[in-house]
């Protein structure tokens, strides 16, 4: 093969290497820009991943929901249709393994088991990694314990998250209405 | 390296030992070889620094700098990325030699993983490290034959198995069979099948049969779910599979350190069935509910079919070769398995007898051919045995010593034959 025809594969392979990443960022833009905000109340815990760095995983609240489907097994794919309960908190609409016919918003979720007796599903939202920088994402869980103490209903710690077309965009975990960054960073001074 | 003689020159032509044609003669032909050792030398340094500089842009950009604005870290996430290219495309357009392919390929490879684990920090995007590890190799699997990267392809099988130990070994956690790992390793045969015929003798080459062969021993088990038991089936076939591969024309010209599929192939086996030589396995084995429709039973037929076509491609081509029981002893571990599952006891003295008899087999392959690297092996295989049989306190004790009792009288038996059949020849040239 000619040089010049191996150089023109080569552009073809350096232009998927570009566009996919790009791709990647032109998603969730689209998502941050025109989805709709949620609210999904958590607690995080800081693990660490070896080439994209510490990060904190969040542990919604939101993970049950009832279902007459006694066919769900562990990591099957569910449906979860979103409403806004009246503290703007998101709450479970209802779940389904296909695609409703409803304009609702809804958000992939991984199934964990199925409850027999109640009659529920417990399932994990795919968006539960919050990336945060390398000394931070430890002091934000403590940061989260000592705010949240035991039978604690004042303070709230929740994620804001972006939804579209059941694509979901993480934007930003708040404890009280600010970003957990902000009180890092006062700890910090 | 100098050599001593490239000292001496002065000396010798002093001397008038030598003409002066012939000192340079002598000058240029070092000069040229060392050349070629330089090139190499390069090439790894070049590889070693593309891929440390890689690696330590990624820990950096993992900090995750949260001071920056999200545009500052998306131009930085791709800023590696475009100059790993640029330096790729001069690279291939300039005819640039090893060094630079080599090099810039290396690089290349590691910021395209930079530029997507920025941009899954910058969008907090889910999906746990095998799914990353994914994108990676497959946005720089093509790279392999683009640049003619033998250390991209190095990368490649190393990440490819990252990648599939990552999804498939949770341990009872929800593991996956990595099914893309196979295809991954399919896209790279050609690359290597290029190696094994035109670069046999080099280096890389070897590395590259250890590579796959011990890859595609760690991964094989990401394929057992829940009937654990046949993993042995798969395992015995796969190593079987391996030393008829190391069997082959292309594989049995090298040195044996460089044979990794034969080597591998026969430690595998033996150690797996001095495994399986105990009473406790095979009765657990048989405790376990064996499905026979199951994912395990299936890629052990696959690998059981493999190996017997791979054996007989290799007999066709060395007719006139002995009888080699290493060769054939995947058909009688097949018949272990069936005898095994329907009499545990019956399962663990047939893999005794089975074993013993690979070691008389080694044994007798070493003294015929004079070979003691084999025949050394095959005492090893008798003595483990027995070593394994003392241990083994399920067994009772009149069993016991009957097999020790027949162990020392094959040994006895064997070694009069061979005294027999000596003197019978001796015998026979005296007359």
């Amino acid at each position: 093969m000619k040089t010049i025809h191996i150089f023109l594969i080569f552009l073809a392979v350096a232009l998927v290497q570009l566009v996919v990443p790009a791709k990647m960022i032109f998603d969730k833009e689209v998502i941050l820009k025109t989805g709709t905000i949620y609210k999904f109340k958590t607690q995080p815990i800081d693990p660490s991943d070896p080439f994209r760095g510490k990060y904190v995983t969040l542990n919604y609240e939101l993970n049950t929901a009832e279902s007459m489907d006694s066919t769900l097994q562990r990591e099957d794919r569910i449906l979860v249709y979103l409403e806004i309960d009246s503290l703007g908190f998101a709450q479970v609409h209802s779940v389904s393994r296909t695609k409703k016919r409803m304009d609702i918003d809804y958000v992939e979720a991984k199934v964990q088991w199925y409850d027999l007796k109640d009659k529920s599903v417990r399932f994990q939202l795919e968006f539960n990694r919050y990336y945060m920088e390398e000394f931070k994402a430890k002091p934000a869980e403590e940061i989260y314990r000592a705010n949240n103490r035991r039978g604690d209903t004042i303070n709230k710690t929740y994620a804001m998250v972006a939804v579209k077309d059941g694509e979901a965009v993480l934007k930003a975990v708040f404890i009280n209405e600010k970003p957990i960054l902000y009180y890092i960073n006062t700890q910090d001074k | 390296m100098k050599s001593r003689l490239l000292n001496d020159l002065p000396e010798l032509l002093e001397h008038n030992i030598i003409s002066n044609a012939i000192a340079s003669d002598i000058t240029a032909y070092y000069q040229s070889k060392t050349k070629g050792q330089s090139s190499r030398l390069f090439t790894i340094f070049g590889v070693l620094g593309s891929a440390l500089v890689g690696l330590g842009i990624i820990l950096i950009l993992a900090h995750n700098w949260d001071n920056f604005s999200k545009l500052a870290k998306t131009v930085m996430a791709f800023l590696p990325l475009i100059l790993g290219q640029v330096a790729s495309g001069y690279s291939i357009l300039k005819k640039k030699g090893i060094v630079w392919k080599e090099s810039s390929g290396t690089f290349l490879f590691f910021a395209i993983g930079a530029t997507i684990a920025l941009i899954s920090q910058i969008y907090n995007i889910p999906g746990d490290l095998s799914r990353y590890l994914l994108t990676w190799i497959v946005l720089g699997l093509p790279l392999i034959y683009v640049l003619k990267s033998k250390s991209v392809m190095l990368l490649i099988i190393v990440f490819a198995t990252y990648y599939a130990c990552e999804l498939g070994y949770k341990f009872g956690y929800g593991g996956k069979a990595p099914w893309l790992y196979p295809l991954i390793l399919l896209v790279t045969i050609p690359f290597y099948a290029h190696a094994l015929q035109k670069k046999a003798k080099t280096n890389s080459t070897a590395i590259f049969n250890w590579l796959y062969a011990i890859s595609i021993t760690i991964v094989l088990g990401t394929f057992i779910n829940s009937n654990w038991s046949l993993g042995f089936l798969m395992y015995a076939m796969l190593f079987s599979l391996f030393y008829n591969l190391g069997q082959l024309p292309i594989f049995n010209k090298y040195q044996l350190r460089r044979n990794s599929f034969l080597l591998l192939g026969l430690l595998g086996t033996v150690l797996l069935l001095l495994i399986l030589s105990f009473n406790t396995i095979w009765k657990e084995m048989t405790n376990d509910h064996i499905v026979f429709n199951s994912l395990e039973m299936l890629i052990g037929i696959i690998l059981f079919i493999s190996a017997s076509a791979v054996m007989l491609y290799s007999r066709k081509y060395k007719r006139n070769s002995k009888f080699n029981p290493f060769q054939y002893v995947f058909i009688l571990i097949a018949v272990l398995f069936v005898v095994g599952y329907s009499n545990y006891g019956l399962g663990a003295i047939f893999t005794n007898v089975i074993l013993f008899l690979l070691g008389l087999a080694a044994i007798k392959i070493g003294v015929n051919s004079f070979r003691f690297s084999i025949l050394n092996y095959g005492l090893l295989i008798i003595k483990a045995l027995i070593v394994c049989r003392f241990f083994d306190t399920n067994m009772s004790f009149v069993l016991r010593g009957l097999l020790f009792l027949s162990i020392g009288l094959g040994f006895f038996l064997t070694n009069f034959f061979m005294f027999k059949k000596q003197n019978e020849l001796n015998r026979k040239i005296l007359k």
